[in-house]
This record gives structure tokens, sequence and C-alpha cells, in this order.
């Protein structure tokens, strides 16, 4: 091929590469995403193909594994309600403490949402890692932002910004690039959750841990969570605070789509003294499902004009 | 060497690291097969087509690797073309310096060159990386902790190429002739190469 074995071209691509290197990212990003959506558009249906290979070679982590089809969608529904009812009930609690303080009345938020089923197409090897490629885009609605769930209620993650028409990024909720993440944790849960799952199954322990905060009737404590990676957070508490291993801890972050309050983030792994604080705990936070092992994800996409929890008939995909 | 025969092997194997290879992670390590594509088409091609190889390969991940602009209220993925073509690069030109002590036929020399080509690919990334964090990016490239963690990370993942690459280095190798090397005749030499247009 003549101009491949030209020498001066060579070097001067390789100059231009090293021009694009040295640039800021706001000098490509007019460009760069539809040029890489354009690259990624040949790959796509190899990339589905293999995506169920991969999870027929590999089970993916999905929740409520072994248990019967119908007895799961019945549990994932079961968390849904249940996320909807810890969001609804974090909106009456902001509304009463507004109306306490008398401090103007601010109408609702209404937007609601409707649920798209993607597949996880991509996931984050090589560098930069971490963000997770899945198959839906602005052409599904799909917006920056807006929460991703996997098992119901169980948010694993968020829409980054600058998707494509049919591919969006997804960062994960322990990526420290999601930044700190406010966030209540329901104490005195666990032991109603151990009461509640003895007797059944391995899955039947894991579904019923999210039983704790409709069983538990304990006190909310609120706590700022960092990302660090591997499926964990971590938080410092007031030592008062009566935070137990196990108790689960929900998104209650205002930064957030409404529709990710009240999700599940996980369950309080361990609970420890700060050394640099005697007054303060550190919390440690695993999430229940790992982001780099789902297979498939529901984005809650906004609808403008709909109540909260205004859900379509069923997954538009 | 024959691009009609590149390029889709490159497709194939961009979309087997995508897609595909997350089956295999042990312990958050995923193995990759670009190296391995890149230090076989490095240890046989002439220099100009392993550059220019490693350059399409670089093009490809930087689409598929968007970086994370956090400077903005929500994070936003931007693709930033450059820092793999040259990581790449760097790769390719590792294998392209070792070779000529090497026995190529040995798929454990093409093992050994995908760890190479790994490695310091990942070396070259981070530097840039580096660099760019300086002034240019809100958070580095490589995403989480520092970049000696980073680069040891990718260690473990060269490694672990290196040692999913021998099964398929084979089946490279046995297709040896298809792609139409310049050096990879029955009985090359130097001259030999002086009458080969297909390079």
């Amino acid at each position: 091929m003549p101009f491949v074995s030209s020498r001066r071209i060579l070097v001067i691509a390789l100059g231009g590469a090293a021009l694009l290197s040295a640039l800021p990212q706001s000098f490509q990003t007019p460009w760069s995403g539809t040029l890489a959506g354009v690259l990624w558009a040949p790959l796509v249906p190899g990339a589905s193909v293999l995506a169920w290979a991969r999870d027929w070679v590999r089970a993916p982590a999905e929740p409520y594994q072994g248990l019967p089809e119908e007895l799961r969608a019945a549990r994932e529904d079961r968390d849904r309600l249940q996320g909807e009812l810890d969001a609804t009930q974090m909106r009456v609690e902001e509304l009463e403490r507004e109306l306490g303080e008398l401090s103007g009345y601010r109408p609702a938020d209404r937007a609601g949402w409707q649920p798209r089923l993607a597949t996880v197409i991509e996931r984050g090897a090589g560098r930069p890692a971490g963000l997770l490629g899945i198959d839906v885009g602005t052409a599904q609605g799909i917006g920056e932002g807006d929460p991703v769930v996997v098992g119901g209620n169980q948010i694993i993650g968020m829409i980054a910004a600058g998707g494509a028409e049919n591919r969006s990024w997804v960062i994960p909720l322990d990526d420290r690039r999601c930044g700190r993440i406010d966030a209540i944790v329901l104490t005195g849960a666990a032991d109603g959750a151990s009461a509640a799952s003895e007797g059944t199954g391995a899955g039947g322990k894991k579904a019923d841990k999210s039983d704790k905060a409709r069983n538990g009737g304990g006190a909310s404590v609120l706590v700022q969570l960092v990302p660090q990676g591997n499926r964990r957070l971590i938080g410092e508490l007031e030592s008062p605070a009566n935070v137990k291993k196990g108790d689960s801890v929900l998104l209650s972050d205002a930064g957030w789509r409404p529709a990710a309050l009240g999700m599940q983030i996980g369950v309080v792994e361990s609970v420890g003294a700060l050394d640099a604080n005697p007054l303060r705990r550190r919390i440690t936070v695993r999430m229940e499902s790992d982001p780099l092992r789902v297979p498939r994800v529901v984005v809650k996409v906004r609808v403008p004009g709909q109540g909260q929890g205004a859900r379509g008939t069923g997954a538009p995909k | 060497m024959r691009w009609w025969v590149f390029i889709p092997v490159l497709a194939l194997v961009l979309t087997m690291d995508a897609a595909f290879m997350p089956a295999c992670s042990i312990g958050g390590h995923v193995p990759q097969l670009w190296p391995l594509l890149l230090a076989f088409v490095a240890l046989y091609a002439s220099r100009g087509s392993a550059l220019w190889a490693a350059m399409m390969v670089g093009v490809w991940l930087d689409a598929m690797h968007p970086a994370l602009d956090t400077s903005g209220a929500t994070p936003r993925a931007v693709t930033v073309f450059g820092p793999h073509i040259l990581a790449c690069a760097a790769g390719a030109w590792c294998v392209l310096e070792t070779r000529t002590w090497l026995y190529r036929r040995n798929v454990l020399t093409v093992a050994f060159s995908t760890f190479n080509c790994a490695l310091l690919a990942s070396l070259a990334y981070v530097a840039i990386a580096g660099i760019r964090s300086a002034y240019a990016d809100s958070s580095p490239l490589w995403g989480d902790g520092s970049g000696g963690a980073a680069v040891g990370s990718d260690m473990v993942d060269a490694l672990y190429s290196a040692v999913i690459a021998i099964l398929p280095a084979w089946g490279l190798q046995s297709s040896l002739t298809v792609w139409g090397f310049a050096t990879a005749g029955p009985r090359f030499a130097g001259g030999n190469r002086m009458n080969r247009g297909n390079d």
C-alpha cells in the first residue's frame, strides 16, 4: 500500500496524534463523540452476540439468582414498589419540613419516569476503566443523570452526559468520579431482616434484606458516602448513631434525579471506630449488585409531566 | 501486510475485548486481545505497517474508552482521541525493537511480546494521562486511584493477557501465510524483502 509505506505521512500522523493528546477535551468534544459513535457502530451487532455468549459462559450476577422465575419477578416487583414507597416517604418528610418551617411552598417535582431495559454491551476493561456501555441512548430518551437500577430498586449508577443515539455510558456508583453521595441508613432493620430470612434459602436471605425498611421501624441516619471502588462506599457517622452491620442504605441526594431517591445503594458491611475523630465512626457500605457483572439494567428515564412513580405499562424496549 | 485481513480481525478482537473477555475476569482483572494482535503484527510486519496498525488500534480504543469529565454538574463521557494512539504506537515500537533477538515462530514469543506490548502501552498511556491531568483534565484519564496503582493493575492485566494469548497466538501463527507479511517468508533474508510489494 503506497500511502502506508510513506514514512513522512506516518510521522505527520503520529505528530497529529500527539497534538490531539495534548489538547484539552473541549477541543475534541464537538466531534469526537460522533466519530466514536461511527467507529463503534460496526461493532455493535457482534458485541450484542458476544455479550450473550459472555453471559452464557459465565453466569452474570443477577439479583435473586437461583429462584424460580415467577418468584424472582415478584421479588423484583416488590423491591421496586418498596423503592417507590421509600422515595415517597422521603418526599413527604421533606414537605413536612418545609411546611413546618413555613419557608414558602415549593411545588412538588412531578416529573415521573419510565423504565428502559438495556443490555450491557461493554465493560470497563482497559483505560479509562469503570464505565459500562449500554445499548440505549438519546433515541430512547436516555438523558444525562438518569439513574440505572437492577432488581427493582438496587441503584448501580447514573448515566453520564455525552452519550450517542443508541449508546450510553453508565458511571458505576462505586466510582469515585460519581462524587460524594448523600444517603440515609435505615437503622434497626438488620435484625428484622435476619429474622425474616430465617428458614429461606440463600436467595431468600438476600431477598429479605430489603424487608428491613418496612419491618424495622427504626430511625434513619443521614450519611455522606464516598465511593471507593470494588462495590464499596465509605462514610462517617456520629458515634451515637445506632447503625449496625446489615442495615440498609438508601440514596437521598438532592443532586440526583427524583427517580433515584429511595433506591437502595447497598447494606452496611462494617462499622468501625475512626481513629482521627473518636466522636465519629466510619461505615463501609457494600453494593448488593456488582456493576461489572450485571448483564441487563433498567434506566429510569425521565418523563416530564407525569407524577412521580407514574410508570408506563411496561418496559418499552 | 494485507489490510483486508487485518481490519476484520481487528474488529473481531475489539468486539471480543468489549463484550466477551469480561467473562474471563479474575479478581477484577480482565485479559485483552488487542495487545496480542498488535504484538503479532509488530513481530512480522514491516516497521511502517506495524506502526500504522498500532495507530488504527489506538483510534478504536480511544473511541471505545471515553474519559469522564467531572467538571460539570453531571459527569460527562468525553471521547479523547490521541492517548491510546500514542500508547499503542509505543507498544508496537517495543515489539519492533525486540523482535530481532526473538524466535518469532514460537507461540511463547508471541505471548511474551503481548506482555511487552501491553505493558509499554499502559506506561505510555498513564504517562500521557498524567501530563494531561496537570493542565487539561479534571480527573486523570486512567480513572480511579494513583497512576502507580493504574500501572500496577495494568501489569497484572498484561500478564493475564499474555497467558490467555497463548492459544489464539497459536491460531494466528497457523494463519501466517494469509497475512502476507513481508518478513514471514519460508526463508526470509533481508534482500528478499525488496521484491515484496504487498507490504
